[in-house]
């Protein structure tokens, strides 16, 4: 992560996930940010935190992560996450078509409610259990492109795509924001203003 | 807790005893399989000294004479000595004890007793929309207790019948996540009857007001507690309050679970069934209290963390913090009985809704409390079961 001291960017970015009742959002985020995977992942209440790095060539990107609750019944506390967001992962799970349902009235409300600039993808998380899919890799391809989302089929549990679908993200994040923005909540904030000043000398 | 007559059918079917909790993995003295093994020959050594022993064994006669038998003589105690009481239950309840009284005083046992064979029906005549939900979070609760571990055994089978004659018994709830910790919480100490009127006595009022609101479309009650707690911050900690607004910290990014599942998930455990002890018999005020007590503890790091360290940080409290001794005599320093009373009403009116914080949806639930432990009940579908005390005294 220190290979490149000299010109190294630092960007933060609020990051949330957003899909139904164990689609596997934490699992994601625990796989992303601790390499783990625990079969029987504890509820959710509320939500929770977490940040990770990734870095792009000469920019870190450090991903502030709200993993929120999936119930519906939570859904009033959703909007303090997403909002300001400047990444949302909507997770589905592949063997529940019901849950895919549920990620595109996500995806609607993030049109509608959520920040313009928000960059937002959509995971089929546990592409692992193939026997048992119900939602057809075409179809969420071609929702995620009538929405231009950024789409990937996801396993928490084998880790594929999990850290492809973050750094893509990341690297979208830096295309969409060469410059600070000047209405920019999104990726520079009061943080690292204050981490980038400290933290240059080598 | 585990003996339990599943002598039916076994007989006929295949028999599966599944995974059998197995001694590689040590479990602590609450049943929580060990995250951190390398501290577990220390802890084994950490045995009682007999002076302890002795005292403990004081501690539970005077228990045993307050409650006599089988909570007999509980409610007189109480009307004589409720400080004595008090002072006894925060010094926390004997373990062994712990069940029974968690029931007595929180009126859960009065309403078992006022409605007979109405648990039995909830589970096995009624049909819940929310099974599927609760099926899938069943193996999500407590995933780490021996007890909750085995699929489909003796403690996920309870924990999916209390859920599901809740859902059924108040259909405007349903079934929200967080109500399985608190009920998985309660399994721990209680059959499952018990625990499904705990349950009821918490969220319908038997006591104290009722939180049946934490969980009703829109969480009113949720959003009402997190603004009581956080302008308690701003008042007992100007400096904190002040550096959570620059901050943009919103109390629902780490206060919302505490009440939600009164502290039932992630934190220690030794300190969440102390908290339980009472919050069973003084309310939720204590959840304030102990929030602000670990705001307190780690007041000068908290003011000096920027966003990203801060919420972290308050979602989790070093472990030496969490110690109920030192926690507990803490937390009861803050006196907010009157500050939440004020901040109740000031919430109230700024939503121009007249004290009516149950929530939108309680058409059919009505809270009038006519006399301590009365209430009814919302199943629509089974014979109304009316549980007044009146309804039995005409009987």
């Amino acid at each position: 992560m220190a290979a490149a001291p000299a010109v190294n960017k630092i960007k933060n970015a609020k990051l949330v996930l957003l899909g139904d009742v164990g689609t596997g959002k934490s699992s994601l985020v625990l796989r992303f940010v601790k390499d783990q995977f625990v079969e029987f992942q504890e509820s959710t209440i509320g939500a929770a935190f977490f940040s990770q790095t990734v870095v792009i060539d000469d920019t870190t990107v450090k991903f502030d992560i709200w993993d929120t609750a999936g119930q519906e019944r939570y859904h009033s506390l959703a909007p303090m996450y997403y909002r300001g967001a400047a990444a949302a992962i909507v997770v589905y799970d592949i063997t529940l078509q019901a849950s895919f349902a549920r990620a595109k009235k996500w995806v609607q409300e993030l049109q509608a409610q959520g920040n313009a600039n928000t960059i937002m993808a959509l995971a089929g998380n546990k592409a692992d259990l193939l026997d048992a899919r119900q939602v057809e890799i075409e179809e969420a391809k071609k929702y995620a492109e009538e929405n231009a989302l950024f789409f990937m089929e996801t396993s928490a549990k084998t880790a594929a795509n999990v850290k492809d679908i973050f750094t893509e993200l990341a690297k979208r994040l830096i295309e969409a924001q060469p410059a600070p923005n000047p209405s920019g909540m999104i990726l520079v904030d009061r943080a690292e203003n204050r981490s980038s000043n400290s933290k240059c000398c080598s | 807790m585990a003996a339990n007559n599943t002598d039916r059918g076994t007989s006929s079917f295949d028999f599966d005893p599944g995974p059998v909790p197995a001694p590689s993995r040590p479990v602590d003295r609450f049943g929580f399989v060990k995250q951190d093994q390398s501290g577990s020959p220390d802890e084994l050594a950490k045995c009682k000294s007999v002076a302890e022993q002795e005292r403990d064994g004081r501690r539970i006669r005077k228990w045993r004479k307050m409650i006599g038998v089988d909570g007999s003589d509980w409610k007189h105690y109480v009307r004589r000595k409720p400080q004595v009481v008090k002072r006894r239950i925060r010094m926390g309840i004997p373990d062994c004890l712990r069940g029974l009284v968690w029931q007595l005083i929180s009126g859960s046992r009065d309403l078992l007793l006022m409605n007979p064979g109405v648990y039995e029906q909830l589970v096995i005549y009624e049909t819940s929309a929310s099974e599927m939900d609760i099926i899938r979070d069943i193996s999500r609760t407590f995933p780490s207790h021996i007890f909750f571990q085995q699929r489909h055994g003796l403690g996920q089978r309870s924990l999916y019948n209390v859920l599901k004659a809740y859902s059924v018994y108040d259909r405007d709830v349903g079934y929200v996540q967080g109500m399985g910790f608190v009920a998985g919480l309660l399994l721990l100490y209680m059959s499952e009857e018990d625990a499904f009127w705990l349950v009821v006595a918490l969220l319908k009022g038997a006591v104290h007001a009722p939180m049946e609101g934490l969980y009703q479309v829109g969480l009113p009650l949720v959003q009402q507690y997190l603004f009581q707690f956080e302008h308690l911050v701003k008042e007992y900690m100007p400096q904190l309050g002040e550096h959570f607004s620059e901050e943009m910290i919103n109390p629902s990014m780490y206060g919302s679970q505490w009440f939600i599942t009164v502290f039932s998930y992630s934190f220690p455990f030794p300190l969440v069934l102390r908290i339980w002890d009472i919050f069973l018999y003084e309310g939720i005020k204590i959840v304030f209290q102990v929030g602000l007590a670990l705001m307190r503890c780690c007041h000068d790091d908290l003011v000096k963390l920027p966003f990203e360290k801060l919420v972290p940080a308050l979602r989790n409290f070093p472990k030496d913090t969490l110690n109920p001794n030192m926690l507990l005599p803490l937390a009861f320093s803050f006196k907010v009985s009157k500050h939440l009373d004020e901040l109740q009403h000031e919430y109230e009116k700024r939503n121009k809704d007249p004290i009516h914080h149950e929530g939108s949806t309680s058409k059919s639930v009505d809270h009038k409390l006519l006399d301590k432990s009365v209430m009814k009940t919302q199943s629509h579908d089974i014979e109304k079961p009316t549980f007044t005390q009146e309804k039995k005294d005409q009987g």
